[in-house]
């Protein structure tokens, strides 16, 4: 029993990271109707300038700070030099146009921090934490991550449901006739969904990063987790990117620990095929939302 | 006052507009009328800003706004309520009420919205609830409701009786001549429903393959058999 309990607590900090990636994914689908398959390469890419800060200046919250800024700068020029080009061609020209932003960032990286695999420090121990004379698989880094990812959503959650930013956000994802024929400045909008998603993207990248190391392609698989995440929670949904997110992460866990570690990519994209067989709206979707 | 000058549209080959000349005064009602495809969406979407003009102008209250991007148009204060009443259906009707004015200082906007509730019990009401759950009258409150909350002077109307039953369709355009005379708003009616716009139009203007073929009183234009017979086909 306590090995179960101890699969899931691990599972719970890959999950919360994972979620994170997804609700990038989400805000870019739900702001231009694309899924970003450049955001894992945008994350990692803004996780090394943040390393570069680290380790500059020894501090974690200025590296964090950096990489925010780094990611909405970066999903800023992505979607203004590369989807906005190409968003009169069809959905298909888009997508493939995010897979070469994806290698193109990767070969990017490579030539300017090389391929080799670096460390990042954590601003606190990752080391299991002993309650009641055992070791747990917790740490005060696996807390700081859980903090961070629910201050994160909690911020969203408030941003698109309370303000009239949100509102016009929503509004241009819905309806962007509708939304410029009441005054709002639409591709404004987009634009600044891109970069939030850039931030999103950014800061699951820096908490990721000391728990793995990283390298131009170390964030590859977690495209695949975010990705299947985001779309059995509905692609639209806040909510069901983050309680997928995290589910992904609690079944690599359990996989992991109980099977092969090479089996849980297996089992996570068999779930996705279940998923787009039996509710292709995903768990949080409505099938039927636009009738009319 | 809404101007329109030589406004013209092409399609390709295909000349949507032709040298439309317009006056909308405020304070009443201008019935744009005419058959299917006589270019009354296409005057619309253009005064709109949605669609761009190959030559001509428009002018409201002296100020050009053709030429300039849409969400610029409603801002310099001359909404469209678009055909089939364009609700957002994944928004609840206080999301919808208030997406018209959004980009204004939000207690102005607070004070518009509470007259509008006041002018709209039912939408008060329902205010909570999403906006697919209202029947097709009740959208159409909401939609002209959301174009007043960017506070116009000017109100395009693009066929509100799409859809509605009679009863309704007489109510709604009741409200919009209130409307025209209470806020002095100049108000151009797109129908296909000649009679009923006719009723509540001060000046009817009958349009034919993206000409305007006749203004008048809108009486006169009601009046007139031939004419109704020639373009309207009822």
């Amino acid at each position: 029993m306590t090995t179960f309990i101890d699969y899931l607590l691990g599972g719970f900090s890959s999950g919360a990271v994972i979620a994170l990636f997804a609700l990038a994914l989400v805000l870019v689908w739900r702001s231009t109707r694309i899924v970003n398959f450049a955001q894992v390469g945008q994350a990692m890419f803004t996780t090394f300038i943040a390393l570069a800060v680290q380790v500059a200046t020894g501090s974690w919250i200025l590296a964090l700070l950096a990489g925010l800024a780094a990611g909405a700068i970066l999903g800023l020029i992505v979607y203004a030099l590369v989807l906005r080009p190409v968003q009169r061609l069809d959905t298909s020209g888009s997508i493939i146009a995010t897979f070469g932003v994806l290698i193109s960032l990767q070969a990017l990286a490579s030539m300017i921090w090389g391929g080799d695999p670096k460390s990042f420090a954590p601003p606190v121990a990752n080391d299991g934490l002993e309650i009641a004379g055992r070791i747990w698989p917790i740490s005060w880094y696996d807390i700081l991550v859980y903090v961070v990812t629910a201050v994160l959503v909690v911020a969203l959650t408030l941003l698109f449901t309370r303000t009239s930013l949100g509102l016009s956000m929503r509004a241009s994802a819905f309806n962007p006739e509708v939304a410029k024929l009441s005054g709002i400045r639409v591709n404004r909008m987009l634009a600044f969904g891109w970069a939030l998603a850039g931030v999103v993207g950014a800061v699951a990248g820096v908490l990721i990063a000391p728990t793995a190391s990283l390298s131009p392609n170390s964030f590859d698989i977690l495209l695949i987790f975010a990705f299947t995440a985001a779309v059995v929670g509905g692609l639209d949904s806040l909510i069901g990117a983050v309680a997928f997110g995290v589910g992904t992460g609690l079944v690599l866990a359990l996989v992991t620990g109980y099977g092969e570690a090479g089996d849980a990519p297996i089992v996570v994209l068999i779930l996705l095929a279940i998923t787009l067989v039996v509710r292709p709206g995903g768990a949080f979707g409505r099938g039927k939302s636009r009738a009319v | 006052m809404l101007e329109v000058k030589q406004l013209s549209v092409s399609f390709g080959a295909v000349r949507a507009l032709d040298a439309v000349n317009l006056v909308v005064p405020r304070g009443e009602v201008t019935a744009v009328i005419g058959a299917n495809g006589a270019g009354k969406s296409t005057l619309m979407r253009t005064l709109a800003g949605l669609v761009k003009p190959a030559s001509g102008s428009a002018e409201l209250d002296g100020i050009v706004i053709t030429g300039r991007a849409p969400e610029d148009i409603v801002r310099s204060g001359m909404a469209l309520v678009p055909e089939g009443r364009s609700t957002i259906p994944e928004l609840t009707v206080e999301e919808n009420l208030h997406l018209g004015g959004l980009w204004r200082p939000s207690a102005e906007r607070k004070a518009t919205s509470a007259e509008i509730y006041e002018m709209f019990p039912v939408l008060a009401e329902r205010r909570r609830m999403r906006s697919d759950t209202l029947s097709g009258g009740e959208r159409q409150q909401l939609t002209i409701g959301s174009a007043l909350m960017c506070d116009p002077t000017c109100l395009l109307l693009d066929e509100p009786s799409l859809g509605l039953a009679p009863l309704i369709v007489t109510q709604i355009l009741q409200l919009v001549s209130q409307l025209a005379r209470e806020k002095n708003l100049a108000v151009l009616l797109v129908e296909q429903n000649a009679v009923t716009a006719l009723r509540v139009a001060t000046t009817g203007v009958i349009m034919n393959l993206g000409h305007v073929v006749r203004v008048g009183s809108a009486e006169e234009i009601a009046a007139d058999d031939e004419l109704r017979d020639a373009y309207l086909g009822s």
